[in-house]
């Protein structure tokens, strides 16, 4: 590999990179605000400018400047070097960059921020950027003085709303055009540009338009200063109270990788923003994902409850009044429901909305339970064809999707079920309605909240859950499932435990464990462990990695990716 | 009991051999709530002893993990809150050390005439308590009412009588107030008149110096292989002082004297003290005449000091400043230092370790007490009962340093 030299430090390049670019994967960081590696190089910030040294036997490009000599007062005519924006200057073999150590570079870097913060309004206090600022971070490393200039700022607009999501104040705005760009470039939806020039442009969507396409929130993620702020965010938290969880985003089969950012001292979560992963998401999310953070806290279940199971057998498709009891008094009733049923009448249904673990584990209890004891050979292949007819899976109904990130599928595990369950294909919700109501399953275990009807219209389906004798339920979410069910207990979300996810394109991917677990959840892998205890099964796993070594040898126990590409660091 | 009454009577006054057993503390009055001692007698002698600090443990250490370097200043006043205004210049030398700066000269000043002044309110407390532990009511309210002038300064100063948490990374919470030289020069000179007034009342009682002669004595080898520092090092003939040894902030440029004692007994130790206030007075005087009336108190270095609060609200510049320092702290370069002065009671170091990020990586106090404390056993041992109590008030134990 080729080098050249940053502060007499050599590093290796690729062709065609450019200075930041290298520098950055060698971990220098050099300052920047409109330079992202995502987006295209508009180089209009001038805050990663560099040294260039002359090839050598060539004269140095010096550009004749006045100086001020602050001891005689006067203007002194000086040389100094011509700068090169680091995120625009490509490199070459052997090229000597001065990045720390040049003092024309320190000057122009302080000069730089000096003039950004020239008109910036004083607004740390009630800025959602602060503590997350390049602003603030960058004057207390490159410039940590006072401005020069004492006259009133220039004002701008203020809190102007950019579309559903976004509110854009023009006086924190220093015109880096990421968001531009990224609109333009990435979210393929041209609606933001620049008007005017000097120290009144500003950034403007397209008359006629809002800023509404399906990735508004990356603009605000993008923007290096307080002038982008998310509607849903404004005002909510203050980011240096905040910590992060390395999650995988529930709302679709991309699985984009997530950090999940939470109050420790309130277990609440705030906010989900992308994270850097070449292979996935490369460096964005959509709005529904970036706002998905949402459902780890609204419609939750967070008590077991047991439905009168007895009373509408038939007919009513939700129980009676269903009552709160303690888990363990649910997990008594589902244990004696299952255990009176006939095996081959209980069916299992899983959830494409939850982890690898809890649907396998789901379908370990089921086949230890109910399609192990009377078979002859307890072989995996005899095991799996026993199981495999009356295994269900479901999720939440298809979306939109598009070409960018958004995925059909809104589950974030279809691949996984499918990939637990291989070489069988999963039977849809149709089929389990379809068996229900011939009498042919009269108990479900059933993982998950939502269903997908299919094509037909949701009610009819979920009427014949009315019909079974028993509908125990592991769910998250207020839904569907959990409605019918005869004995609910209440799983964690995926920010409440830690859980592999598979995504569309086969890559297994962990999400870590962010806030505790809301009221009386767990894991539905818990409980599906505790029930199998009370139907008197030996349960092999009892902690994560006993239950991840349980499904170790099947083929989707690739090494998690999530582990294999991602770097710790914020997207820049 | 019943047995020896019936042994009184049958033989000749002979004592029951039976070593008896006796707890003072930690709830005794005597132990301050945080030191208790088991006791093993024969008749009215020590035979054995076991003192055990450790009832007080308020986790300072981890304490100060949580938070910013500028938020240890409340804890480090809470370690020796006799004198808090010394582990607060302490403490703000420790990090100065890691960040390479060196404060401006009237903060230097500043911190010598306020941190002697918390000295001789350390010392008026220690020999005041001794006395009036040993029946000498009058010494003790005459010395508490020197250490209430020294309070008012503090509060005038500060703002807070004990706990200040005044010291700043790179200087002082805020300068010396108009009136300070005078307020200072005032109350020195009543104190010294208070402190000579005790001398006469206590050096010419009998029972006093009975009671403190040749009691508690400890040689020097063994203060020093216990890690005695300070004035309990001192009484025992050893002239170690980090203000003379090893001087920091600019100590070099005063004119003191360190008193030692010959014999290392309890009177020594008191004795010592009340000669530490008197040459505490000429370190004020002196620092007193070098403190300048104008200029700036802090240092001039955006990435540990807070701005004005002018600027803070009207630039962006200062909001940014105030911003950086208060909610991410002030960033230490990694890295670590043991720095150490000469607190109230001998050497108060800091072994500090920081990451690099606002807040410390650790925090490790080496308090002069819990060491001196620590050596109770051996000045005790062979003692009678009745010189428990000098020779712990000798010692000046103070429970927030001994916080394990």
């Amino acid at each position: 590999m080729p080098t050249f030299k940053i502060d007499g430090r050599e590093i290796p390049f690729e062709k065609g990179e450019t200075v930041i670019q290298a520098a950055q994967r060698a971990g220098i960081d050099i300052p920047h605000y409109c330079w992202h590696p995502g987006l295209s190089v508009a180089a209009n910030c001038r805050m990663c400018l560099v040294e260039v040294a002359p090839p050598p036997g060539r004269p140095a490009l010096m550009l004749n400047v006045l100086s001020y000599d602050p001891d005689t007062g006067e203007y002194v005519d000086q040389q100094k070097p011509k700068l090169q924006p680091a995120c625009q200057q490509v490199v070459a073999e052997g090229m000597d960059i001065r990045s720390e150590s040049s003092k024309h570079v320190s000057r122009a870097r302080a000069a730089v921020q000096e003039f950004l913060l020239l008109n910036h309004p004083v607004d740390c206090p009630i800025c959602d950027q602060a503590g997350e600022c390049r602003l603030q971070d960058y004057w207390l490393e490159h410039q940590h003085e006072a401005k020069r200039m004492h006259d009133e700022p220039v004002h701008k607009p203020k809190a102007q709303i950019f579309g559903p999501t976004i509110v854009y104040d023009a006086e924190r705005c220093i015109v880096c055009t990421r968001c531009v760009r990224f609109c333009e470039e990435v979210a393929q939806d041209p609606v933001l540009s620049v008007r005017e020039r000097g120290n009144v442009n500003e950034i403007v969507v397209s008359p006629g338009r809002q800023l509404d396409n399906p990735y508004t929130l990356m603009t605000e993620h993008v923007c290096p200063v307080g002038a982008l702020t998310a509607s849903d965010f404004r005002f909510k938290a203050r980011v240096w109270f905040l910590r992060s969880a390395r999650s995988v985003c529930q709302g679709c089969a991309t699985g984009c990788n997530a950090y999940l950012d939470y109050d420790p001292r309130n277990q609440t979560i705030y906010r989900h923003r992308p994270r850097e992963n070449a292979q996935v998401n490369r460096y964005w999310m959509c709005d529904d994902g970036m706002l998905d953070y949402q459902r780890a806290h609204e419609n939750r279940l967070s008590d077991a409850r047991l439905g009168s199971a007895r009373s509408h057998r038939g007919d009513s498709p939700h129980p009676e009044t269903p009552e709160s009891v303690p888990v363990g008094a649910a997990l008594d009733r589902a244990a004696e429901l299952l255990r009176s049923a006939d095996p081959a009448k209980v069916a299992v249904l899983l959830s494409a909305q939850h982890s690898l673990e809890d649907n396998f584990a789901l379908l370990d209890l089921a086949q230890r339970a109910f399609w192990s004891s009377n078979s002859s050979g307890a072989g995996g292949a005899r095991r799996e064809s026993l199981g495999s007819s009356r295994v269900f899976a479901t999720g939440r109904p298809a979306g939109e999707g598009d070409q960018i990130l958004r995925h059909q599928d809104k589950n974030p595990n279809s691949a996984g079920v499918a990939a637990l369950l291989a070489p069988a294909r999963p039977q849809n919700f149709a089929a389990l309605s379809a068996a229900i109501d011939a009498g042919a399953i009269t108990h479900v275990l059933a993982l998950g909240s939502d269903i997908d009807p299919g094509n037909v219209a949701g009610d009819s389906r979920v009427a014949s859950l009315g019909r079974l004798q028993a509908l125990v339920t592991l769910g998250t979410w207020e839904g569907p499932l959990s409605r019918a069910a005869h004995v609910l207990l209440p799983a964690s979300s995926w920010a409440e435990s830690d859980g592999q996810f598979m995504n569309a394109q086969g890559m297994v991917q962990e999400s870590e464990q962010a806030v505790q677990p809301l009221g009386q959840s767990r894991p539905a892998w818990k409980l599906a462990a505790a029930i199998g205890v009370r139907l008197g099964l030996p349960i092999p796993w009892r902690t994560l990695e006993e239950l991840r070594g349980a499904f170790a040898g099947r083929p989707l126990a690739a090494e998690p990716a999530s582990k294999r590409s991602l770097q710790p660091g914020a997207v820049s | 009991m019943e047995t020896q009454d019936l042994d009184l009577e049958r033989s000749e006054l002979e004592l029951d051999a039976e070593p008896m057993f006796i707890n003072v503390g930690p709830a005794h009055p005597a132990m301050h709530g945080t030191v208790r001692c088991q006791m093993e007698l024969s008749g009215e002698v020590i035979e054995r002893v076991d003192v055990q600090v450790g009832y007080l443990h308020r986790g300072f250490e981890k304490m100060c993990e949580r938070g910013t370097w500028s938020q240890v200043y409340p804890y480090v006043d809470r370690c020796n809150y006799v004198s808090p205004m010394l582990n607060n210049v302490g403490f703000s030398l420790a990090c100065e050390k890691m960040l390479g700066i060196e404060v401006t000269p009237r903060c230097a000043y500043y911190r010598i005439a306020l941190g002697e002044l918390a000295r001789m309110s350390d010392h008026l407390t220690c020999d005041g308590a001794m006395a009036m532990e040993l029946g000498a009511f009058t010494p003790f309210l005459w010395m508490i009412k020197g250490r209430e002038m020294i309070w008012d300064i503090m509060e005038e100063e500060t703002g807070a009588r004990l706990t200040h948490s005044f010291g700043r990374v790179g200087g002082m919470a805020s300068p010396p107030t108009d009136g300070f030289k005078e307020t200072a020069r005032t109350a020195v000179a009543e104190i010294l008149a208070i402190v000579e007034e005790s001398e006469r009342l206590l050096f010419g009682n009998r029972i006093f110096l009975d009671r403190l002669q040749g009691i508690g004595k400890i040689s020097a080898e063994d203060a020093i292989s216990l890690g005695w520092t300070g004035p309990c090092l001192r009484a025992s003939g050893v002239p170690y002082d980090v203000r003379k040894a090893h001087p920091y902030g600019r100590y070099d440029e005063f004119d003191f004297d360190v008193p030692v004692g010959s014999e290392g007994d309890c009177l020594d130790r008191f004795v010592v003290r009340i000669e530490e206030i008197k040459q505490s007075a000429r370190i004020i005087e002196q620092a007193l005449k070098k403190l300048p009336s104008s200029g700036p108190i802090n240092v001039d270095d955006p990435r540990v000091v807070l701005p004005p609060k002018e600027q803070v609200y009207n630039t962006i510049e200062g909001t940014i400043r105030h911003f950086k320092v208060i909610m991410e702290g002030l960033k230490i370069p990694a890295g670590e230092v043991y720095s150490y002065t000469e607190g109230g009671n001998g050497e108060l170091g800091f072994y500090l370790v920081s990451d690099g990020s606002g807040t410390p990586y650790r925090v490790r106090i080496r308090p002069p007490c819990f060491l001196v404390t620590s050596g109770l056993e051996r000045v005790i041992t062979g003692a009678m009962v009745s010189d428990v109590v000098p020779c712990f008030g000798s010692l000046n134990m103070i429970g927030g340093e001994c916080d394990r």
